[in-house]
């Protein structure tokens, strides 16, 4: 089973990028779970799945114990029975958990963003391939939002913005807690150069490469999946991607050597 | 006159503020470009360069390591933490999340 999750700079790409690859990778027979710790549901839109269609009831959680998490999953549901009856389902079969924007009002996404750490957390690694996204930036990585990933990919644009963030966030290298393969993808380069820009600036292998392609930015002005608009170079890449992730990065030997969740 | 500027990420946030604080630069006023992105860059539009933007730490970094006092005022903070950008432009951050924090 893959655990990979896309961190980057906010507008890096990276919702297309793992939207798209939850579902292309679902399609080769996994089952997939995306996980969306973004309370801004950019996923939603590149899985093909309607935005606000599935809020979870308030009393999924329960007041948590004294000094542990605040809020914890209502006895007797488990993180299985929690993506069985609340993780929504789109196209290619992913299953969906989302974080914040659909579960309401403060309070109540205070909620929300429990169940789904604790989900996350402790959801059966052998019963799903995990597919993350972050929010844009380095805050949500740093406090440790991606632990539950085998393998961290920054997603970076040849330019020094975006490569800049990508620097910070190779900084969780450092991190004892850090998924055990840190790596890049390039989007929306258009030549040789571009990927040459991103690999210098980066000591970290550039494991994908995702062409500038404008069936993306057609797609996003009609709300769509890259993957239900017009095929191209974008989807292209995204299924080489998926190869290279599934033969080089499934790190279920890994974890069971060293006993990791 | 006070700007803040926000949207989604990748939208051109720091781009317009950038533009902005030096427009407002060039015809006479007095500008202070404020970071209030914990991952700042605003430097990179004004056009203080790669370098200086990472260079340029946090008012939270600088205060917690004891390498300064608090300032007493605005003007203080400003001199103490701040960097020049072109066309008088003074920058500084708010915060920034270099690091992983600990388990």
């Amino acid at each position: 089973m893959i655990r990979i999750a896309f961190a980057g700079k906010g507008g890096a790409g990276k919702s297309s990028i793992s939207g798209s690859f939850a579902r292309l990778l679902s399609r080769r027979g996994g089952p997939v779970l995306a996980v969306d710790s973004d309370p801004l549901p950019g996923m939603a839109y590149s899985l093909g799945i309607a935005v606000d269609d599935h809020p979870t009831p308030d009393n999924v959680v329960v007041e948590g114990p004294e000094g542990g998490p605040k809020w914890v999953l209502r006895p007797g549901l488990d993180a299985a029975g929690f993506i069985d009856t609340y993780a929504s389902t789109g196209p290619d079969d992913v299953r969906y958990l989302q974080f914040g924007n659909t579960w309401g009002h403060f309070q109540t996404l205070q909620r929300g963003q429990h169940a789904w750490s604790q989900v996350v957390r402790e959801m059966d690694p052998a019963a799903w391939n995990v597919v993350g996204d972050l929010p844009g930036g380095t805050r949500q990585a740093m406090f440790g939002w991606a632990k539950y990933a085998d393998v961290l990919a920054v997603v970076t644009e040849p330019t020094p913005k975006s490569l800049h963030v990508a620097r910070r966030l190779l900084n969780i290298t450092k991190a004892e807690w850090a998924p055990s393969q840190v790596v890049v993808v390039a989007n929306r380069v258009d030549e040789d150069e571009d990927i040459e820009r991103i690999s210098n600036a980066l000591d970290r292998p550039v494991i994908g490469s995702v062409p500038n392609d404008p069936a993306v930015v057609e797609a996003d002005k009609l709300a769509l999946s890259p993957l239900d608009h017009r095929p191209g170079p974008f989807v292209e890449a995204i299924e080489q991607l998926v190869g290279v992730v599934e033969s080089t990065y499934d790190m279920d030997d890994q974890r069971a050597t060293k006993g990791k969740p | 006159m006070k700007i803040a500027v926000v949207g989604k990420g990748g939208s051109g946030k720091t781009s317009v503020s950038g533009v902005l604080a030096r427009s407002f630069a060039r015809s006479g006023h007095n500008v202070i470009g404020l970071d209030c992105d914990t991952n700042p860059n605003l430097g990179l539009s004004l056009g203080v360069g790669d370098l200086e933007t990472e260079r340029l730490l946090s008012l939270r970094d600088q205060i917690d390591e004891g390498e300064q006092q608090h300032a007493h005022t605005w003007d203080d903070i400003l001199d103490a933490y701040g960097t020049d950008a072109p066309d008088g432009v003074r920058l500084t951050v708010v915060n920034r999340i270099d690091n992983p924090e600990p388990d």
